[in-house]
């Protein structure tokens, strides 16, 4: 594993973890982490925000306070003078072994999605989200991760993406795309450029799209295409996606966010285009260029947001007929609330869907698909995932619709597992497959 | 009033609000001390707004889910922190402008509000999710929490609007109870609170300004991202 003979990545090794722990606590404590730590008041507003409390209210280590307060007395006991001084006065402590690391492990990547509601509902401003990765990365340092958590950082310090997909298998994948595009539009002159220097657009995908769903980058293409755009994906830095967010780990996450800032500096290109993906979106638009130390140069967008101006300059034309079943949007904890993307995804499908309705709760307030925060790769976690998925469930069911659309890879899988389990009649969409289906091609000659 | 509860209601009371602000300004400068780092993306609005969104928000119980469904837990929570502030200016204007509780207006203003910082319930979730929490919390809640309904009763009866004839007795007869062991409660009760609820209270404002929430979520809903959208 030449990420970790290279020091990138830890395994776990038996030793003096909880000093280790302890070590990288003092040294990595920001200031915003440092009054996420002090500010809580213990007021419980945020359990109720919480699908795993509200899945299990009886059981109050599901409470976003209790999850935090295990990071928040470690914090206490060794860097907060008050827990110092008399640590049993504000119930400070210490991991005593790495079994306690183990169980806070268990806390940090299996009972929380980060998602970050309980954030948006605390009246101190305790960001909990920002505890949970803080401590996610910590634990990383010392290699007490899950497998799966483990195993993807692993493919994609190695790999330049997160499903270890090679050039070749990615190369043939665009040229399979552009060929079905050619097909069904007729038109020979389609392409997917890769590494063309000077467009406007420099397209970045989830390695899902190549693996397992490659049907989005030929509508991208396909909207590209009739939309008369100027665009490249690039042979390198085309993983908009970012293990980093959910490991904690901020070397992979700069890692990663430098490789696709870097295709656009050599590609020149003016603007990056970041397809339907959650956490890619966050990673990329908003916490890349910091963990990079990569000054932004260039706007960073979702395709959703380069959708709306298309359809709104009028250069793709679209009836919304086409999509006659009734649709509901999820929005994602990544794009919504912590992406500030709220209301262009809607004016989109108002634009595509004959019936478009809203879930409740939604935008800002919307629940988490299950599989945020990197749940879908820690296949130890799946049962309680599943279980808390009954606030999901019951939501998308309150909707009466027979589409779910939404804008991150994530959550296709997160509702896809929520839908099957609780045996929804529902299908996952995302927003380019409704766009796709709903274009207008202009007609031959024009 | 005795010259004992005299000390308790003043110069006991100046001197722990004095290393209360002495604890305030060390926390501020403690927390200061923690590195930050330099946003380097494009913002997408004005950070003071959101800023200044995020400080307000906890004026705002319909922007948060939590309160709109609980609207009788932050009534709770206004009432709890006015009636604290009303017993903490209570012991200034005692000793130094004594001349206000000569008002029964006033006086019966301070009683409502004092008291009702007694009203305040209990934690929302259930079981409480700090139980079994740090002593620092369990003796912040013995003294703040409910009390048996005499305690009401008593400090009603103390500060209840004296009769005509006696016009001439210590304002802060109107607010205290008698005696030594019910005064020095009622001082443990005023200065109790900030010290043992200080160290999360202060931060609270920080968490909001420095990026828990970034500023540019808080005071924009889809409108244009300015130099990012252009």
């Amino acid at each position: 594993m030449a990420s970790v003979q290279a020091g990138r990545l830890r395994t776990y090794e038996p030793g003096d973890n909880t000093r280790r722990f302890l070590d990288l606590l003092g040294s990595r404590v920001s200031r915003p982490l440092a009054v996420s730590l002090t500010a809580c008041v213990h007021c419980g507003l945020c359990a109720e925000s919480c699908h795993y409390f509200l899945a299990r209210p009886d059981d109050p280590t599901m409470t976003p306070v209790w999850k935090a307060d295990q990071i928040r007395k470690i914090f206490k006991r060794h860097v907060d003078w008050a827990g110092r001084v008399a640590p049993w006065w504000v119930k400070a402590g210490s991991p005593r072994d790495d079994e306690e690391l183990n169980r806070l492990k268990n806390i940090v990547f299996g009972t929380c999605s980060a998602c970050r509601r309980c954030t948006y509902n605390c009246p101190m401003g305790v960001d909990t989200g920002l505890l949970v990765r803080f401590t996610r990365g910590l634990l990383t340092e010392l290699g007490v991760v899950p497998e799966g958590v483990f195993n993807v950082s692993r493919d994609q310090w190695e790999t330049g993406n997160q499903m270890a997909v090679s050039e070749q298998d990615y190369l043939e994948t665009l040229e399979w795309m552009r060929d079905d595009v050619r097909t069904e539009l007729g038109d020979d002159s389609v392409e997917i450029p890769v590494d063309k220097e000077g467009c406007d657009i420099l397209y970045t995908i989830n390695p899902r799209e190549i693996k397992f769903d490659p049907r989005s980058i030929a509508q991208a293409a396909k909207i590209f295409h009739l939309a008369g755009e100027s665009w490249t994906m690039p042979k390198w830095g085309w993983d908009q996606t970012n293990f980093g967010l959910f490991s904690g780990d901020d070397k992979l996450g700069a890692f990663v966010a430098r490789n696709v800032y870097e295709a656009a500096e050599r590609l020149r290109a003016k603007r990056i285009v970041i397809s339907e993906c959650g956490h890619g979106y966050r990673s990329t638009r908003w916490e890349g260029y910091t963990w990079a130390g990569f000054d932004q140069k260039r706007p960073t967008e979702s395709v959703v947001v380069t959708l709306k101006r298309y359809i709104e300059a009028g250069r793709i034309a679209v009836d919304p007929s086409k999509n006659p079943d009734a649709v509901t949007f999820h929005d994602s904890c990544n794009i919504a609330r912590s992406g500030d993307l709220v209301e262009e995804p809607r004016e989109v499908l108002r634009r595509v869907c004959a019936d478009f309705r809203e879930m409740y709760p939604n935008r800002r307030e919307n629940f988490c698909c299950t599989g945020g925060g990197g749940l879908l790769s820690m296949a130890e976690y799946r049962p309680l995932r599943l279980e808390v998925g009954k606030i999901k469930a019951d939501q998308l069911r309150a909707t009466g619709a027979k589409l779910v659309c939404t804008m991150c890879h994530n959550c296709i899988d997160g509702l896809n597992d929520v839908i099957k389990h609780y045996k929804l009649p529902m299908r996952v969409v995302q927003v380019l497959e409704l766009v796709s289906n709903a274009l207008v091609p202009p007609a031959k000659g024009a | 009033m005795s010259d004992f509860l005299k000390i308790l209601e003043n110069e006991v009371q100046i001197a722990a609000l004095s290393f209360m602000a002495i604890v305030y300004i060390l926390r501020l400068a403690w927390i200061f001390r923690f590195r930050t780092r330099r946003d380097r993306t494009f913002a997408a609005g004005r950070g003071s707004v959101g800023a200044g969104y995020s400080l307000l928000s906890i004026a705002m119980p319909r922007a948060m889910e939590s309160t709109r469904k609980r609207p009788g837990f932050y009534a709770q929570f206004v009432v709890f922190h006015i009636g604290v502030a009303a017993a903490i200016a209570g012991t200034l204007i005692i000793p130094y402008a004594p001349g206000l509780f000569e008002r029964r207006t006033v006086v019966l203003l301070f009683q409502g509000l004092i008291s009702g910082r007694l009203c305040r319930g209990d934690r929302p979730a259930r079981p409480a999710p700090e139980r079994p929490g740090a002593p620092q919390r369990q003796l912040a809640r013995r003294l703040l929490l409910p009390r048996p309904p005499r305690r009401l009763v008593r400090l009603g009866r103390a500060g209840r609007p004296q009769p005509a004839g006696k016009r001439g007795v210590a304002p802060h007869r109107l607010l205290r109870p008698d005696g030594f062991l019910p005064g020095l409660r009622a001082v443990l009760e005023d200065l109790p609170l900030p010290l043992l609820s200080l160290h999360p209270i202060l931060p609270g404002p920080l968490a909001r300004a420095q990026g828990a929430f970034p500023p540019e979520q808080a005071g924009r809903t889809g409108r244009a991202h300015g130099k990012e959208r252009a």
